[in-house]
């Protein structure tokens, strides 16, 4: 479909401000973030015990937060180099509880380094929880964990898929959907993990043959409808080859003679992606020159998969960590509504 | 108190709110053409009746009908919908095309708005559901001066209007018949060779019966009884029979499936016990259903390889309505839904049925 097709939303369409299409400016008198005070560490981990136990912070704190985050993701690059050992994880989409599992099966950050590859919001009913402890925990422990910008992290989806009414509904006003999104144009959109693997959230791009071309774009803007940052968030892996139509109406899909050509160019070893729905929560493509990794356990509540993440260690052998939904103690789901069905 | 059993069905007749919230958000986004304006006429009446409903009250009806309205459905919800109710209304306007004169028998149609679609002179429509479901529905027609005209409904009666205690909406009378249009309240699975319903219901004329989401919510035993009765009350006039129901497919999906419906208190009966598009057909078979045919809403919609039951334009239009990116998501619930079609031993067939693309077809 046509993304450019104006989503008509109540509250938002007429506010000027939240149509904001991006372009903030990097501050181009520093060169890397200011380093953390006693005292912002000792808020960021009275931060994080709170939202540990799934609860939101304050609509103050929260943009207090996000300008901390400002200050550390201005500074990251397009294609932000990652060190192994590295556990890389894909979707998550508010299931806040599942991160936790997520957590506790591959180890508690910091002392596990991870990379995360978008798609934080929508759909779950934690998504301010979830995004907000996991800007928390880039900006107390920047260089342990990384996280990238999904095609959800935007402010239009956002207004279709859950987490603009989740801001609406926990703080009575869509400002901290604002400073959330305003802050999604700084992540970062790819990752190479010691040079040998692409992650990134959705896939390839026509218009990107090699990782320096991905160096070159501005990404410090709202997710564009095409071109090649849209296609870099949005594209799916085929059994088809070459590039075709993608059925999502953005992006591409790409067969497996493109992986091979791009691996080559690169010096790849794998692209690592997300962004799509695999029922074993891991799927290998294209002769394992592609993973597609997902980690929302019975997405939307709905779907029944498992969901894995891909621990890559210092010799550069993977392994994978399958894991079911969380028992959710916190979690009343007696009143949780049923996910919505044809009946 | 209600009893288990009365609870049960308190929860069925629930699901056709459901039905009637995800038409009404799909008819908002644009997916309907023309737009239908009779959907939001049947919401008005639920959000005033429901209220004096068995197990309801004032406060619970309320609370019921926040629910299944206030929250903003997603496109996958909109476009499954879209796909269930066009595939469907495609058949019943090929029908109506091959035969002229005919008759649409709807079971359990509960609030749809397809009747007021089709029903003409020629078309004769019958809907069979629930007294309170029915009764809701005949209080929508008779509130309206243009369902009133659409159904030839020549009565002076202005019911409705002053219904607004428990008690008056109980005396209510649920049928409404007219020279064409028919509204029954009845309970199907108390249907038998010998039911009164049966005298609204001609038997000359060639019949499309219509069960969208109803023969899952009874058993295996009460599907074949349902069917039987049907095939035969026909007998050499053909019955034509569409069924739309969720399978398991004795997956992953299917299993949480169930497992969220029983949290809401919904049964459904055939999901295990005809769990795939196979099995479907299968039983339709030993029911001597001949020109059986089946196939699934991912396919339809073109979500496989079949190819979609609409033309390019179409799904060029819908696909344009609503930012998807619900993909895998979309193949996994829209294949665990199928479209099933048979029809009884008459010496007529409906020829229209084979313009579509089946998954799988038998005798």
């Amino acid at each position: 479909m046509d993304l450019d097709t104006d989503v008509p939303m109540e509250d938002v369409s007429d506010d000027h401000s939240e149509t904001y299409q991006g372009g903030a400016k990097i501050d181009a008198s520093k060169s890397k973030p200011s380093e953390l005070t006693g005292d912002s560490v000792n808020q960021l981990d009275q931060w994080i015990e709170k939202l540990a136990n799934c609860e939101p912070l304050s609509e103050q704190d929260v943009k207090r937060l996000c300008d901390m985050a400002v200050d550390v993701l201005q500074f990251e690059e397009n294609v932000q180099p990652v060190q192994v050992p590295v556990t890389i994880c894909g979707d998550v989409h508010g299931q806040f509880h599942d991160l936790m599992e997520l957590f506790k099966i591959g180890g508690p950050c910091p002392d596990t380094n991870y990379l995360f590859m978008g798609d934080y919001v929508d759909r779950g009913y934690y998504s301010v929880e979830t995004v907000s402890f996991l800007v928390c925990m880039k900006v107390r422990y920047p260089n342990r964990i990384t996280i990238l910008r999904g095609n959800h992290e935007s402010r239009q989806i956002t207004q279709v898929y859950g987490f603009y009414d989740e801001c609406l509904r926990k703080y009575g006003s869509a400002n901290v959907w604002k400073v959330f999104t305003d802050l999604f144009d700084y992540f970062p959109i790819t990752a190479l993990v010691d040079n040998k693997i692409f992650c990134l959230h959705g896939g390839l791009s026509p218009m990107i043959e090699t990782i320096d071309q991905v160096r070159e774009l501005n990404r410090i803007q709202e997710v564009p409808h095409e071109g090649p940052m849209c296609d870099l968030l949005w594209s799916d892996p085929d059994d088809r080859g070459g590039w075709g139509i993608s059925p999502r109406g953005a992006g591409f899909t790409f067969g497996q003679d493109i992986s091979e050509q791009f691996n080559h160019t690169n010096d790849l070893s794998l692209i690592a992606r997300a962004h799509q729905l695999v029922m074993e929560g891991y799927s290998w493509s294209h002769q394992q020159s592609v993973v597609t990794i997902f980690s929302a356990p019975n997405y939307c509540y709905r779907c029944g998969n498992q969901a894995a993440i891909m621990e890559v260690d210092e010799m550069h052998n993977r392994q994978f960590l399958q894991y079911d939904p969380s028992i959710r103690p916190g979690e009343p789901t007696v009143t949780r509504k049923t996910p919505d069905y044809f009946l | 108190m209600l009893s288990p059993n009365q609870k049960k069905d308190k929860v069925i007749r629930s699901t056709d709110l459901d039905a009637l919230a995800c038409r009404l958000s799909c008819a908002q986004q644009g997916y309907f053409l023309p737009m239908d304006n009779n959907i939001s006429k049947l919401v008005a009446s639920y959000s005033k009746y429901l209220q004096f409903c068995e197990g309801y009250t004032n406060l619970s009806a309320s609370r019921t009908f926040r629910m299944a309205f206030n929250d903003r459905k997603f496109p996958i919800i909109n476009r499954g919908t879209y796909l269930r109710t066009q595939s469907i209304s495609q058949i019943v306007e090929e029908f109506i095309k091959e035969f002229g004169t005919c008759q649409i028998l709807s079971l359990g149609g509960g609030s749809d708005t397809r009747c007021f679609k089709y029903v003409s002179p020629n078309v004769k429509y019958l809907e069979i559901d629930f007294p309170e479901t029915a009764k809701i529905k005949k209080l929508t027609i008779l509130g309206d001066n243009g369902l009133r005209a659409i159904v030839k409904y020549e009565g002076e009666e202005h019911i409705g209007l002053d219904v607004t205690t428990r008690d008056q909406f109980n005396d209510i009378e649920p049928d409404l018949h007219t020279s064409n249009y028919h509204i029954i309240g009845y309970d199907l699975r108390k249907l038998t060779h010998s039911s009164e319903v049966l005298q609204f219901v001609d038997s000359s004329l060639p019949t499309l019966v219509l069960s969208e989401c109803v023969l899952c919510y009874a058993s295996p035993q009460e599907n074949e009884n349902i069917i039987n009765i049907w095939s035969n009350y026909f007998g050499s006039t053909l019955m034509s029979l569409i069924v739309y129901d969720p399978i398991s497919l004795k997956d992953a999906f299917g299993a949480q499936m169930a497992d969220n419906l029983q949290r809401r208190g919904i049964n459904l009966l055939t999901f295990n016990a005809f769990a795939t598009v196979e099995s479907k057909l299968e039983f339709f078979h030993q029911l001597g259903l001949k020109n059986s045919k089946v196939t699934d809403i991912s396919s339809v919609g073109g979500y496989e390889s079949t190819g979609a039951w609409f033309d390019e334009e179409e799904v060029k239009r819908i696909s344009k309505l609503e930012i998807i990116d619900e993909v895998e998501e979309i193949k996994l619930l829209f294949s665990h839904y199928c479209l099933l079609y048979g029809e009884n031993q008459s010496s007529r067939s409906f020829r229209a049925i084979n313009n579509w693309r089946w998954k799988l077809e038998s005798d």
